[in-house]
């Protein structure tokens, strides 16, 4: 299932990424669009609790004052109330669905994975609660279920669903009660969205620009075209026979209508449990590799390793024996290996003066002096006949070893941001290669957050350690491109080492004249 | 791909996405009551009497008793759960014990629940013992009735069944 899953995400990123560019794809982005979409929800709610009546009568007739009295801003205020909650919902459960196919939950992304489970619930009880309010037929109808579903547990001495026996026993304070959870469970919600993100650094929770004004315009057009409106006027006298139901939240209620309260919490806490043991869950995912292992010797302390970590995993501390310096300290609890740190450590270079190659971090099996090693022997055995290309990919992205041929030598690593720029000034001033390819996840989909918008800002200077400027960018390519880029990958491959050709030609042919 | 097609694909696949919202806000509808029926609900919050009867405190020899002080009423909490009963047309929809509340079984007992019946006329049967000391219902209620469709008949308990 879950390869099917991630199938189908991928053809989807594709479609969208063509339509949408990889900046601005809606999928690569769902978390930041959950919360967004909470921010929108959170202030239209604040507008239409200026105007909104906590009585039972003055309930109902407040909204439809503000949905048809002021329909150009309390009507829009209302629709987009509605429909980005029910937005949030989707995202959210994408967001679920994306991240267990990718297989971005296990190990010490537990946390992020566990923390999301409840926030489900709060979602959910926050969106219910939003209908309540609403007080028409669709409130009459979850009121008295819900109520019926709290009263299953054997928490309360009065039964909640004694509050709503017919009109007389309705009081004006439950309204208030509401009011005071629909405010309560949404700033729950956000605190829990706050922990959910905790042990991430540089979290995107604002999606880009031309997506949010994209989804606003698309929210506005739907909010004109269809406001959200309210159903007949709840009358506990009169059972609801024929209710308009929300199915992105209110889903459960025919299952608790015809399965009774009782199943419906078994299936409701047995999913949420499974959901919550899923990261434990043994699967065929590949083991994780060892953690990063800082050398005091060749760590300067200079936090590189700190500020590129996507995951917090790395802090400083007092140097062991360089006094006055700090030193890097990986938490193993958080570090999920791939290899981010080495990439950024400024010792990660192969035209350091030291007998053996050395770093001052490190992933164990893929430590730099090894990395150096294999790219100077794999180069070595290629043919001279077309332009050598090495091409550095990431065990995620685009499939690169069986691109290897005689004159491409192909390495696969946990994250392309391994590569430590350093190692193509290396490989290009030393000729070993004409080229330099390096490969990874689909831009702004890394596998481990922010792999290539690093390497990105180092090649492009803006973020240390930078590609040198007498490194020649014309020969060097980073092609974002996924899994499902791999055929791609490879063609443009091919037709850089036309360019590569091409280039050679017209050097030599320049040459003598020059 | 140009801009113009770019902007006029987002535009489709938001519309993609935000119209199924807009339909699935408030479609399709749900049948919660078939055509035809009421809805019969019963809520009960009553107190059963106390179980056994107040005593004297023995517990003290009477040399040790000043003379002005007679010996205390110890009395107990414990109270009767509700045996409750429910017919319809001499079926019985409910039958059940309720527990009073409290950690010592001395507070109110409460119940509530919802019945989907046939709207016409049904001949309505509320029986509730409410002392462990009595044999049969305390309290009863016989009634003829006749439910519209999707009508809310509601019996309650105060010193008596009401239906409402």
């Amino acid at each position: 299932m879950k390869a099917l899953l991630k199938k189908g995400f991928h053809q989807a990123d594709r479609l969208f990424s063509n339509v949408f560019t990889p900046q601005w794809n809606p999928l690569y982005q769902l978390g930041a669009l959950s919360f967004f979409y909470f921010w929108i929800v959170a202030i239209t709610g604040v507008y239409l609790f200026i105007f909104f009546e906590t009585s039972i009568h003055g309930a109902y007739a407040s909204i439809e004052r503000i949905t048809h009295e002021q329909w150009f801003v309390g009507g829009v205020m209302r629709s987009f109330h509605r429909y980005a909650s029910a937005a949030m919902g989707i995202s959210v459960t994408l967001h679920l669905l994306r991240e267990y196919a990718m297989d971005r939950y296990s190990g010490p992304r537990w946390f992020s994975w566990v923390t999301g489970i409840p926030l489900l619930w709060l979602l959910f009880a926050a969106a219910i609660g939003g209908y309540w309010l609403v007080w028409d037929q669709q409130a009459q109808y979850i009121a008295i279920l819900t109520a019926e579903f709290l009263d299953w547990l054997p928490i309360m001495v009065d039964p909640m669903a004694s509050n709503f026996l017919n009109e007389s026993t309705l009081s004006n304070r439950l309204f208030s009660l509401l009011v005071f959870l629909h405010i309560g469970i949404p700033l729950a919600l956000l605190l829990g969205m706050f922990i959910h993100i905790k042990r991430i650094s540089a979290a995107r929770t604002n999606p880009a620009k031309g997506l949010a004004a994209g989804t606003l315009l698309a929210m506005l057009a739907v909010s004109l075209w269809k406001p959200a409106l309210s159903q007949a006027p709840a009358n506990l006298d009169r059972a609801v026979t024929e209710v308009g139901l929300d199915w992105v939240f209110l889903n459960t209620y025919p299952l608790i209508d015809s399965w009774g309260p009782g199943q419906t919490w078994a299936l409701l806490v047995g999913l949420s449990c499974l959901l919550t043991i899923v990261p434990w869950l043994p699967s065929r995912r590949p083991e994780q590799t060892p953690i990063a292992v800082v050398d005091p010797e060749n760590c300067n302390g200079c936090g590189w390793c700190l500020a590129d970590c996507p995951y917090e995993a790395v802090t400083m501390k007092e140097h062991d024996f360089k006094s006055g310096h700090q030193q890097s300290v990986v938490d193993p609890d958080l570090c999920l290996s791939c290899g981010i740190c080495a990439g950024a450590c400024p010792s990660s270079s192969p035209f350091r003066h030291v007998d053996e190659l050395t770093t001052g971090i490190s992933i164990p099996g893929f430590h730099i002096k090894e990395l150096l090693s294999l790219t100077e022997n794999k180069l070595a055995v290629l043919a001279t006949g077309a332009p050598r290309i090495m091409l550095y990919g990431c065990d995620h992205g685009s499939v690169v070893e069986p691109m290897a041929s005689d004159s491409v030598a192909a390495i696969s690593m946990p994250c392309s941001a391994l590569v430590p720029p350093a190692f193509v000034d290396y490989v290009l001033r030393k000729n070993l290669a004409d080229g330099v390819v390096i490969s990874g996840c689909c831009e702004g989909d890394c596998h481990y957050r922010l792999g290539n918008s690093w390497l990105e800002q180092r090649f492009s200077q803006e973020r240390m350690p930078i590609l040198r400027t007498r490194v020649p960018r014309e020969r060097v390519r980073l092609r974002w491109l996924g899994e499902q880029g791999t055929a791609q990958l490879r063609e443009e491959i091919d037709a850089f080492q036309r360019d590569l050709t091409a280039e050679t030609v017209v050097t030599l042919q320049e040459a003598p004249n020059g | 791909m140009a801009k113009a097609s770019r902007y006029l694909g987002q535009a489709l696949l938001y519309a993609l996405f935000f119209l199924p919202i807009a339909w699935l806000t408030h479609q399709p509808t749900h049948t919660h009551l078939e055509p035809g029926m009421a809805e019969l609900k019963i809520a009960v919050r009553h107190a059963g009497k106390i179980i056994g009867q107040c005593g004297t405190d023995n517990s003290a020899p009477e040399v040790l008793l000043p003379e002005h002080v007679t010996r205390p009423e110890i009395c107990p909490r414990e109270r009767s759960p509700l045996q409750l009963e429910l017919l319809l047309d001499g079926e019985t929809l409910y039958r059940a014990t309720v527990a009073p509340s409290g950690l010592h079984n001395d507070g109110v007992s409460s119940m509530y629940r919802r019945f989907r019946v046939p709207a016409g006329r049904h001949h309505l049967a509320l029986r509730m013992n409410d002392d462990a000391a009595r044999e049969g219902a305390t309290w009863e209620l016989v009634a003829p009735i006749e439910l519209a469709p999707a009508q809310v008949l509601v019996a309650t308990f105060k010193e008596g069944f009401r239906l409402q």
